[in-house]
Formats: structure tokens, C-alpha cells, sequence
């Protein structure tokens, strides 16, 4: 009789999984829904209402929002194209559109009548294909800046006018280098511009370590390359070759790790992606300053017991200052169930009104000068003075923003560049090794 | 050695009192060494503990501290969804939240379905291969345990395709289907028990009158009942801790188990800053069930595997 019981109590509960969930279908989108995946869960909310003001304006339609942490979001992206089981429109990033656009599973978006001049400069520009066509509605952007640990400036005697006044140049290190040298404190207290510092046995360094930086160096070298005037590509977009065989380039990376050499910068080893980033430096005390994205924000301002303030990034041998802009997007994928639909939300979302929505939230800047406008006024209502990352983006006479490089083959190259760039900064090796890299790379792209 | 030596001239009541033995260098020693064991595998525990009762935006700045950093339960809040996002937003977490609930049921019902299924096929699989005469029946065994060397990721893709053609993508009975039936390792484990089943149990069981199958409910399941339970147990904590399969089949809520639900948890943040001290209370609570089955029947699955070793 147990057995009974046993072999009738399974067949139920198989019976009733079979019938009771296999109606969901794939990704759960019917004709009146348009399914949308993210990855910033910090957005979410600000998407919902957004979703809200769409489903009041076109009834019948519904946005289904699924929200996937960043690493899974690409695996699982790429998964359900290849098994049909893709949403119908997603954020894109940059650095995987040339990927996906090789791929040709985006819809072109020319028809939405996208117009680059009612956007922050630049960033609609960049999701136009080889090909001509458009492939991404402009979404939000970021810069990158200085952030630091108040009472360490403070008692370096480093005001705040100081710290976004600063310049450098490769070979001297300029008043930066001297201000983080001042910044850097031994376990004896000796200051890292004083004799007798001991670069061996550091307790604060002037400058927190956000790792080798990759192929791109976003929040590390990029600031410093940018601002010598060099590029990565030898084209705005969809160049042929990259440059990191060049001698400016090159001369830049052997300074910037060269600051970890004098005990300024925080060794290779102190970065731990997740448990030991560059604002986890700077909450615990082990750095005095961090450059970090505009993402990071609230992080840094969240952190219990961090008084923290933020400096442009300084001024280069170009005569300029530098900073990553990078936009996000939206996107159609090719086989949406719902394309109309998914295409009436998509302009929805690079409209004026959505980005207004979402920069009233205080999370990012929305693409839309408007957009930027509500979230800058969101920030200022937390007391945050975000101006930092925003005046690079309207002052053009001192400040040069530009874009990650927007190539075919993206991950190759950054499987290539991260181990090249980890041996220089963790291994010591000579920067001129780099040209090897960056061959191979330029023959991949030769392809 | 000191109970002989000890002079017993007085019959005073601490005379009558057996004396101790002098512990040994070599036992102090070996309890030394247990105890460091003991304490550096307990120490993640701890860790995670005390970083689950942390507040997160607290963390950073004193990574070392060897007590909760800013004691609350704010976490465990976090994991078991009773936060509202904004709160969730200030305490350093993610707005995404975490229906733990869901998760952990949908994980129950996997997990269940899978050991249930597994081990009622398995054992009739193992039965026709240890006790029933058919003809090839080794060398299908043989094709059968090289089913073993083939590793999981090779059937990943074929899986995913039939998967998705049987229209069970974003389905429980997706996730459970590929490892529902049996797997090599289970048919072998049982199959080693059966072959050691004295044959006369079987044979007074067949003058009795009864059949194959009576013999296999009745006779056979029974006996196994401690392998079985053993095999029961570690289906349920491998089921449980499966993560890339359901990761690949599960697309929303509805279908989302706890280990899918934890890294999707830890990856909302990273950007931002990981929202450790939730993490860590979704981590402790998500292990709490297995380390409870653990509890109940560690000592039968030490016995079983000792057992059906010496055998």
C-alpha cells in the first residue's frame, strides 16, 4: 500500500507540473506584452514608473520588466538568442554592440525617427551600425571623477578648489602626482613626499587601485591616455586598428603603474573585484582617492562614517581634462515577438518624458538634456554635488569626453589587453610588450 | 598508570574517587589539532553570520572588524522580502528584493521531484541489472556506466534543445526533467547493494508465489531502505545545489530556484557595490533546510557508505 501511495503521489505531482506550468511559455510575452530586460536593479524602480506612464498612454500593452544581475545578463542575452527565447527589447552596452550587431539580431530602429541633436552629444551617434542603420535608442550616461576621503584632503591641507585645479604630464607627474604623493602615509606617518617615506609599508596610498584597467581603463588610465591625446582607435567608430602600440600611450601606462612603484598608487594586489573595489578602499581608509564612475554616487555618499567630496579629473598634456562618457541604449532584438510593440515602447523610453521619470530618481543621467537636468536636481536634493561629472560634458573649452571603442571582435580584444595589462601593473612588465598585444589584436581585426 | 601508583592506605571519600589519567602529549596534541580544524571550518560560518548582521553601507569601512559591523537585521530583512526598496536602496541593497518564498518553494518542489523520480527508477533499473537474467544485460551495463565519463557540459546543448522543443523553457519540469529519471551513478550505487542481497531471500520470496514485481516492492525496496535514503539524501543536496541548469531553463519568478535566485541576488549590485550582508543572510537561510536534512541523517548515511563499502 506505501508503494502505492509513493507511485501515485509522484505521478500526481508530475502530472500536475506537466499541466499547471507549462502554460507560461517561453518568456512569458503574449500579443498586448512587450517583454524588457535590464541588469542595473537600482533602475528598476524608476523603470516601473516609467512602464506605468507607457501602459497609460497605449492601452492594451504591457511592459513585462525582467531585471538580471551584469554577468548573467550577457551569458543568458546570448543564450536566448540562439534559443529563441530572447526579449524583445533589452539595455544594450557599447562594448557588446559591435558583438550583437555582428551577430545581426538587432532590429533597425532608423523608422523610430531618433534625432542625435535632442540628446548629450555623442551619444547617439555611437548605435548607428557599419551598415548605417540605427540599432539603439540613447538611454543614460556616465563620466568618470575623483572621488575623495574628506577628512584625509583636509588634513593634507588639499582644499577642494586645489584638488579640481590639478595637471600632469608623464614625465614630472605634475601637481597631481605631487598631491597624492602628500596624500600617501606610511605606518610611521611620514608623508610620501617627505624623506624618509617608506614606500614598502604604506598605510593610506594617495590613490586607490581599480586594477589593470583592461582594454579600456575606464575608471583607472583612461582619464590620463585621453587627456595626452591619444585614442584607441585609429577611427571614431568601427576603426581598423587599435593604438596601444603607441609611444604616448605607452609612456602614460609606464607612469601610471609607475605611481604604484613609489608606494602613491595601491598595488595590483589590494584590488579585488566585488570584496575589494576601489570605493571599499576609500571606505576603509586604506586610500585617500578613487576615480570612479558616475554609477558610483550613491555608494560612495551611502557609506557610514565617509565624508566624501569630488574633483574633475585633472588636466592633461593636451591642455585638457579627460573623461569616459559612456551612453547606453536600447534595443530591438530581430525576432521579438511584439516588434511593434516593442518599438513603441523603445520610443517611449528615449523620449523626454520617460527620462524625466527615471533622472527624477537620482540614480543616473538620463540621455536627454531635460533628463540630466531632473537628475542633477534630484542629486542636489540628497545634497550631492554631482558637477564634477557633468562639467566635463558641457565645458568643451577644458574638458575632452570620448567613448569606450566601439569595434568588431570587442571581446577578443579584451581577452587579448586584460592579461597584457595585468602583467605590466602586477608583474612589472615593460610596457613596450604591449605593441606585441596589440598587434595580434590588429590582426584579428584584419580578419 | 597513575591509578596503580596512587597509594590506597586512606578510605577517605577522595581516595574512593577514581583519579584521572594524566592526558598525554601525543592526546593534547591530537585535541589541539582537532580543535583548529574544527575552528577553521567553522570560521566561514562565523564570517558569514557576522556579515549577514552588518550593515551594509558600514561594511566597507571596517572590513576586518571581528563583530557585526554596525549590528542589524536589516539583512535578513532584505533576503526574506519584508524591506520596501527604499529602505532596501538606503541600507546599501538592491531594489530588486528577493521573493524568498517563492524561490525556496519552487526549490522544494525540484528538488523533490527529482530525488523522488530518481531513486524509484534508479532502483528498478539497478534491480534488472543485479538480479534479472537478459541477454546483454553486462554489456548494457557497460554502455551504461560509460555514461559516467560523459561530462555534463557535452549534454548541455542537447538537453536545452529538447528542453525547449517539449515547450518547457521557464518550467519546473524543465529544470527537474534531464537528471529526473536516473543517472548512471544512482543505478550503480543500488545496483552494488542489490547484486549483495542473499539469493534465497529472493528465492523463498518466488515459492511464496510471488512475481518479479511483487518481489521488488515487497522484498528488495524495503531492504534498501537505508542505501536508498542514503542516495535519497545526496540527490536532494546535488538537486538542491545545481546552479548552471536552471540558470539556462529559468527566465522568471515562476521558475527560479534558490541558488539561480542567490547570484542573481549577489549580481544586482556590482556596479554599485555588492549587497553583502544581504547576500549573506539569503546564503545562510537558503543552506539552513540542507543543513538540517544533514543533521537528521548523517549518521545513517556515514553507516550506509561504511556499509556497503566493507561489502
Amino acid at each position: 500500500m506505501r508503494i502505492r501511495t509513493v507511485v501515485a503521489l509522484t505521478g500526481a505531482l508530475t502530472l500536475s507540473l506537466v499541466s499547471g506550468c507549462a502554460q507560461g511559455g517561453a518568456a512569458g510575452s503574449g500579443a498586448g506584452s512587450v517583454t524588457y530586460w535590464l541588469w542595473d536593479a537600482n533602475q528598476l524602480p524608476a523603470y516601473q514608473a516609467c512602464a506605468q506612464g507607457f501602459e497609460r498612454e497605449n492601452p492594451g500593452l504591457d511592459v513585462k520588466i525582467t531585471q538580471m544581475g551584469w554577468a548573467d545578463y550577457w551569458t543568458k542575452l546570448t543564450a536566448s538568442f540562439i534559443a529563441g527565447t530572447q526579449p524583445d527589447v533589452f539595455t544594450d552596452h557599447i562594448q557588446k554592440f559591435g558583438q550583437f550587431a555582428d551577430l545581426d539580431v538587432l532590429e533597425p530602429l532608423d523608422d523610430l525617427g531618433i534625432d542625435d541633436s535632442a540628446y548629450q552629444a555623442g551619444l547617439g551617434a555611437n548605435w548607428i551600425g557599419q551598415d548605417g542603420h540605427r540599432y539603439g535608442a540613447p538611454k543614460d550616461w556616465d563620466t568618470v571623477a575623483l572621488f575623495y576621503n574628506k577628512k584625509l584632503t583636509e588634513a593634507a591641507g588639499l582644499t577642494a578648489d586645489r584638488l579640481n585645479s590639478l595637471s600632469w604630464n608623464p614625465k614630472g607627474g605634475g601637481t597631481f602626482e605631487k598631491a597624492i604623493a602628500h596624500l600617501t602615509v606610511d605606518r610611521d606617518g611620514r608623508r610620501g613626499d617627505e624623506p624618509g617615506f617608506d614606500k614598502n609599508h604604506v598605510k593610506v596610498y594617495g590613490l586607490a587601485t581599480g586594477g589593470a584597467g583592461d582594454s579600456d581603463g575606464q575608471t583607472t588610465w583612461s582619464p590620463f591616455t585621453a587627456s595626452a591625446g591619444w585614442n584607441y582607435t585609429d577611427k571614431a567608430r568601427w576603426g581598423d586598428s587599435y593604438a596601444y602600440d603607441s609611444k604616448t600611450f605607452q609612456s602614460v601606462i609606464d607612469w601610471y603603474f609607475g605611481l604604484a612603484k613609489k608606494g602613491y598608487l595601491a598595488p595590483y594586489t589590494d584590488y579585488t573585484d566585488g570584496a575589494n573595489p576601489a570605493n571599499a578602499q576609500v571606505a576603509s581608509g586604506r586610500a585617500a582617492t578613487a576615480f570612479d564612475g558616475a554609477w558610483m554616487i550613491s555608494t560612495y555618499y551611502g557609506t557610514k562614517g565617509l565624508d566624501v567630496g569630488t574633483a574633475v579629473t585633472p588636466t592633461g598634456p593636451s591642455g585638457k581634462r579627460a573623461t569616459m562618457m559612456n551612453g547606453l541604449a536600447d534595443s530591438v532584438t530581430k525576432n521579438a515577438r511584439n516588434k511593434e510593440g516593442a518599438k513603441k515602447w523603445v520610443k517611449y523610453l528615449a523620449s523626454d518624458e520617460c527620462q524625466k521619470t527615471v533622472g527624477g530618481y537620482g540614480i543616473v543621467f538620463p540621455a536627454t538634456p531635460d533628463g540630466t537636468a531632473a537628475a542633477v536636481a534630484a542629486y542636489r536634493k540628497k545634497g550631492i554635488d554631482v558637477s564634477a561629472f557633468t562639467e566635463p560634458v558641457t565645458d568643451k573649452r577644458h574638458a575632452r569626453t570620448f567613448s569606450f571603442p566601439v569595434t568588431d571582435y570587442a571581446a577578443d580584444v579584451y581577452a587579448l589587453m586584460r592579461p597584457a595589462m595585468q602583467d605590466v601593473f602586477a608583474n612589472g612588465a615593460p610596457v613596450s610588450g604591449l605593441t606585441k598585444t596589440n598587434d595580434q589584436i590588429n590582426f584579428i581585426l584584419g580578419q | 598508570m597513575a591509578a596503580v601508583t596512587a597509594p590506597p592506605t586512606r578510605t577517605s571519600p577522595v581516595s574512593v574517587r577514581p583519579l584521572r589519567r594524566r592526558p598525554s602529549v601525543g592526546r593534547v596534541a591530537a585535541w589541539v589539532v582537532m580543535a583548529a580544524i574544527v575552528l577553521v571550518t567553522l570560521l566561514p560560518f562565523y564570517w558569514i553570520l557576522r556579515t549577514a548582521l552588518s550593515s551594509n553601507t558600514a561594511l566597507a569601512a571596517h572590513p576586518g572588524d571581528p563583530l557585526p559591523v554596525d549590528f542589524t537585521t536589516g539583512g535578513f530583512e532584505r533576503a526574506l522580502g519584508l524591506q520596501s526598496t527604499k529602505e532596501a536602496i538606503a541600507q546599501g541593497g538592491a531594489a530588486g528584493g528577493l521573493k524568498f518564498w517563492r524561490y525556496l518553494i519552487n526549490s522544494v518542489v525540484v528538488s523533490t521531484l527529482i530525488t523522488v523520480c530518481q531513486i524509484f527508477c534508479s532502483a528498478m533499473a539497478a534491480y534488472a541489472f543485479a538480479r534479472l537474467r537478459w541477454r546483454g544485460r553486462d554489456k548494457v551495463f557497460g554502455l551504461f556506466l560509460a555514461g559516467l565519463m560523459v561530462p555534463t557540459i557535452f549534454t548541455l546543448l542537447p538537453n536545452f534543445v529538447l528542453i525547449k522543443q517539449l515547450g518547457l523553457i521557464d518550467n519546473l519540469l524543465g529544470i527537474a526533467l534531464p537528471t529526473m529519471f536516473m543517472t548512471p551513478f544512482a543505478v550503480f550505487f543500488l545496483r552494488q547493494f542489490f547484486m549483495n542481497v542473499p539469493r534465497e531471500v529472493e528465492e523463498a520470496a518466488l515459492l511464496d508465489g510471488a512475481g518479479k514485481v511483487r518481489i521488488f516492492f515487497r522484498v528488495m525496496l524495503p531492504m534498501a531502505s537505508t542505501p536508498i535514503l542514503t542516495l535519497g539524501v545526496l540527490t536532494y543536496i546535488t538537486s538542491w545545489n545545481d546552479y548552471f541548469w536552471p540558470l539556462m531553463v529559468s527566465y522568471s519568478d515562476s521558475s527560479r530556484v534558490l541558488t539561480v535566485a542567490l547570484a542573481i541576488f549577489r549580481a544586482q549590485t556590482p556596479q554599485t557595490g555588492y549587497d553583502w550582508s544581504g547576500l549573506m543572510a539569503a546564503t545562510l537561510i537558503a543552506a539552513l533546510p540542507m543543513l538540517l536534512l544533514f543533521g537528521v541523517f548523517a549518521r545513517r548515511i556515514v553507516s550506509t557508505i561504511s556499509f556497503t563499502g566493507v561489502k
